[in-house]
């Protein structure tokens, strides 16, 4: 370029920069060098935007997330594609999931793939289209979605046989309704005459033909907007807040972050809520997530007190009132300390007393699926739906424990242990504990006439199941509740 | 040897040889015609490319366009460049109109070459809505309805005319493939054939339309060079404008249409959201079907609303106003309808 075209150049866009004059708009319109090299680098611009655009997509830079993690082996940055077998359709969400965590062992995602359980748009590489259509947002186990989600057809929905429909038991069950809570409230303050539960979250009915004992009909649906002032209104901020699997914390913090819905339960979640997986797309120091991207059957008893003995209701202000006996965070208890220990401080309230097995067992060790999940039929309150007593496991001075016969391989309490991955604990033929409701109790297997072991669900440790029958205890058989137990089996704080 | 030789290439050829200075001035024409000449050639490159991933049938068309937004090299661009190619189209093809009818010029010899170009408008309009079609998600999936559906209202020939159409009793594959087919290939055929005649009427016309000279001024031309030049430069810039459009706004999907979840987003494209506003207040076949109808006929008609007498190539001739107020209140109230509709 010589100097004249150099000039010219700059002349030109001094001229576009200063105010425009006649002088200018000649110069800009016989100056074809100025032209030319607006255009060539407009052109050039767009090239290399597009090549920068292409270079930094949003799934490269998960990957390259993922990859700086400190514990992984780096994987190439390309897209990932999953074809389930399940659905035979393929998916790319495992292209920025990369490293994910199997749900569980039961639903692997090479059989499932993301989205039968998460809905979304399996093709979709951009965050906001491809999550858009998620089903129930992060959590497809909500219960607004779940009977789409896990009570499909086929997965936990649709049987002939009520038992394996899990969803459509949870949604009727005092944990999803929260018709005690309700009944009670109201009752106390005069707006209903019994305590007997006419609400529920959500309206439910129960078909059969003939109740079992102490269940209801149907529960109509609390009024979405009750009277300003009423004690329903006053109730809404808890039926929001997080009191059953409808919703979660409104105010989550430490040890009570926890999941809705089947994931309430089923996917753990740690005291802090952080996530400790390798999926980078889930942030590590933002709260709220679980541990892994993972389902349990296993359910630590942690899990169930991010809900259970977390405070107290307040009837008088109407509020939730956590507990202020719980080790502050900036002081947690020593690590020395050993773990039953820890749990009566971290857990249980100082007002409750307990025996050794519900220190050292887990909750769902004696709070069955039937007993948590519901058996499918509607009851006004969680004594109403609970039946798993003491005796059950230790009979009494009379009885001895109810005992059942694994019939065959399709028997629900052998699938139960396979599920929990202690398949060689149980085999067709084994004698197991069995509730008064005919419930089998796969964990409890007699091992030698009048001999029982217990396994703990969670830790697989075994324990003796003592008897009643042939101790020192003198207990009459009508008087059983756990009250009665704890007044000389209870641990000393 | 040479390869290149200026005065045998095609685009030497495809111009004239020299035109004149007052047609070529960007503040008479503001080079709108080219501009569309210029979107349509980059929709139709694009467009080819798309077809290469594109799966017309309702069970892969919005996942092949996911595929291409996500996945496939480049394809975001082709598809962006395709979209917003498109949407320019449509306003420069507009804008074109208005220029020609406020500086008078479909005035005589040029009546025919308007027909073609109000022709090409309709083609315009119509290419939009079948690749707005083509997305098949949930809210063209309803407009589609809405918009198929509106044919029926046509007293006697409806039912004939929706059969033709949709190929079948309701939208579905059938209806889907049509308008791909016509999509890509008849209403291509229709357009480019289109723009040549057009351009070759233009020509013939004697180029862009002119003032009269006064009795002691002569003409100045540009020569075919120095219009190629300023085309190229223009393009250049244009082209690059459209890449940053579409690296920043990239073109527009929704979600799959759902059809068991009913009508959750009909939203028709925004060079029909006047008809959808109109078909909230009065009858479908008056929304639809006569309106759409009366304004095309009026645009139709400019010319021949026109007193013949001075005033051509002038920007916004007394002598003209005719023409020029129905034009722009026409627009007025279509911007109105649309505007309100989509704020709504």
């Amino acid at each position: 370029m010589n100097a004249d075209k150099r000039g010219l150049i700059i002349s030109a866009f001094v001229c576009v920069g200063l105010r425009p004059n006649k002088f200018c708009a000649q110069v800009l319109v016989v100056n074809k060098s100025f032209w030319l090299f607006i255009a060539g680098l407009g052109l050039l611009l767009a090239v290399l935007a597009t090549l920068w655009n292409e270079s930094h997509q949003p799934w490269r830079e998960w990957i390259a997330r993922y990859n700086s993690q400190n514990d992984v082996t780096p994987v190439q940055i390309e897209i990932r594609t999953l074809v389930p077998t399940q659905t035979g359709k393929p998916e790319l969400c495992v292209t920025c999931h990369v490293g994910i965590e199997d749900i569980s062992a039961s639903h692997p995602a090479e059989t499932f793939g993301c989205i039968v359980c998460h809905g979304g748009e399996p093709l979709a590489l951009d965050p906001n289209r491809a999550h858009a259509t998620m089903r129930g947002g992060r959590n497809p186990s909500v219960l607004d979605v779940a009977t789409q989600s896990c009570g499909q057809p086929n997965c936990h929905g649709g049987y002939a046989d009520p038992e394996q429909n899990h969803v459509d038991r949870v949604l009727k069950s005092v944990q999803a309704t929260y018709a005690g809570g309700i009944a009670h409230v109201r009752f106390s303050f005069g707006a209903q005459k019994s305590p007997t539960a006419l609400f529920g979250n959500r309206a439910v009915s129960d078909a059969t033909q003939v109740l079992p004992d102490k269940a209801l009909r149907a529960l109509e649906m609390f009024p979405t907007n009750p009277v300003s002032g009423t004690v329903d209104a006053k109730m809404v901020a808890c039926l929001n807040g997080g009191c059953h699997l409808w919703t979660t914390p409104a105010k989550p913090q430490m040890y009570s972050y926890r999941s809705a819905g089947c994931a309430a339960c089923h996917y753990v979640y740690a005291d802090d809520g952080l996530y400790r997986g390798k999926d980078a797309t889930i942030a590590k120091s933002n709260p709220g997530h679980g541990v892994t991207h993972q389902l349990t059957t296993a359910i630590p008893f942690l899990q169930c007190n991010h809900c259970h003995n977390r405070g107290n209701y307040d009837l008088r202000t109407m509020q939730f009132d956590l507990r202020d006996d719980l080790p502050p965070l900036a002081r947690p208890i020593s690590e020395q300390m050993p773990p039953e220990g820890r749990r009566l401080i971290e857990y249980y309230q100082p007002i409750g007393d307990f025996t050794k097995c519900e220190i050292e067992l887990n909750c769902v060790d004696c709070h069955t699926a039937q007993e948590a999940m519901g058996d499918g039929h509607i009851y006004g309150s969680k004594k109403e739906a609970q039946y798993i007593q003491c005796q059950t496991c230790h009979g009494t001075r009379t009885s001895k424990p109810q005992v059942a016969t694994i019939k065959d391989a399709n028997e629900l309490a052998l699938r139960q242990a396979r599920i929990n991955g202690h398949s060689d604990f149980l085999k067709v033929g084994d004698q197991v504990m069995a509730t008064a409701r005919g419930e089998l109790l796969w964990s409890i297997k007699q091992i030698a006439p009048n001999k029982f072991v217990q396994m703990d669900k969670v830790s697989g440790k075994m324990y003796n199941v003592p008897l009643v029958q042939g101790s020192k205890c003198t207990q009459n058989g009508q008087d059983q509740t756990s009250d009665y137990c704890h007044e000389c089996h209870k641990i000393v704080r | 040897m040479s390869l290149w030789r200026k005065e045998k290439s095609i685009i030497y050829a495809l111009h004239p040889e020299k035109i004149p200075a007052s047609g070529a001035r960007l503040t008479y024409t503001f080079g709108l015609g080219g501009i569309a000449v210029l979107a349509s050639l980059i929709t139709l490159l694009t467009g080819v490319a798309l077809t290469f991933y594109y799966v017309p049938t309702p069970s892969d068309a919005h996942n092949s366009i996911l595929l291409i937004q996500d996945v496939v090299s480049f394809g975001a661009l082709m598809r962006g460049l395709h979209y917003w190619g498109a949407q320019w189209m449509v306003v420069a093809v507009t804008l074109h109109l208005a220029r020609v009818v406020f500086t008078g010029g479909y005035r005589p010899p040029r009546e025919f070459n308007w027909l073609i170009g109000v022709a090409l408008l309709v083609i315009t309009l119509v290419w939009d809505f079948t690749g707005y079609v083509l997305r098949w998600d949930d809210g063209a999936y309803w407009a589609f309805l809405v918009g198929t559906n509106l044919l029926r209202e046509i007293p006697a020939f409806g039912e004939t005319i929706y059969r033709a159409i949709v190929g079948d009793v309701q939208i579905g594959a059938n209806a889907l493939l049509r308008f791909y087919g016509w999509h890509i290939f008849g209403l291509t055929v229709a357009g480019v054939f289109g723009v040549v005649y057009h351009l070759w009427r233009l020509r013939k016309d004697g180029g862009i339309s002119r003032p009269l000279l006064d009795e002691n001024e002569t003409r100045e031309f540009i020569s075919r060079d120095e219009l190629f030049f300023r085309e190229f430069i223009l393009s250049a810039l244009i082209s690059a404008a459209l890449v940053f459009l579409t690296l920043i706004f990239p073109a527009p999907i929704g979600v799959v249409a759902n059809l068991d979840a009913g009508v959750t987003d009909v939203r028709a494209p925004w060079i029909f959201l006047w008809v959808q506003n109109l078909l909230r207040v009065i009858p479908p076949l008056w929304a639809g079907i006569i309106a759409p109808m009366f304004v095309l006929a009026l645009i139709i008609a400019l010319p021949f609303l026109d007193r013949r007498g001075p005033g051509r190539a002038i920007w916004f001739a007394r002598e003209r106003w005719k023409p020029q107020v129905i034009l722009a209140v026409i627009a007025l109230v279509l911007i109105v309808l649309s505007v309100v509709e989509a704020v709504r």
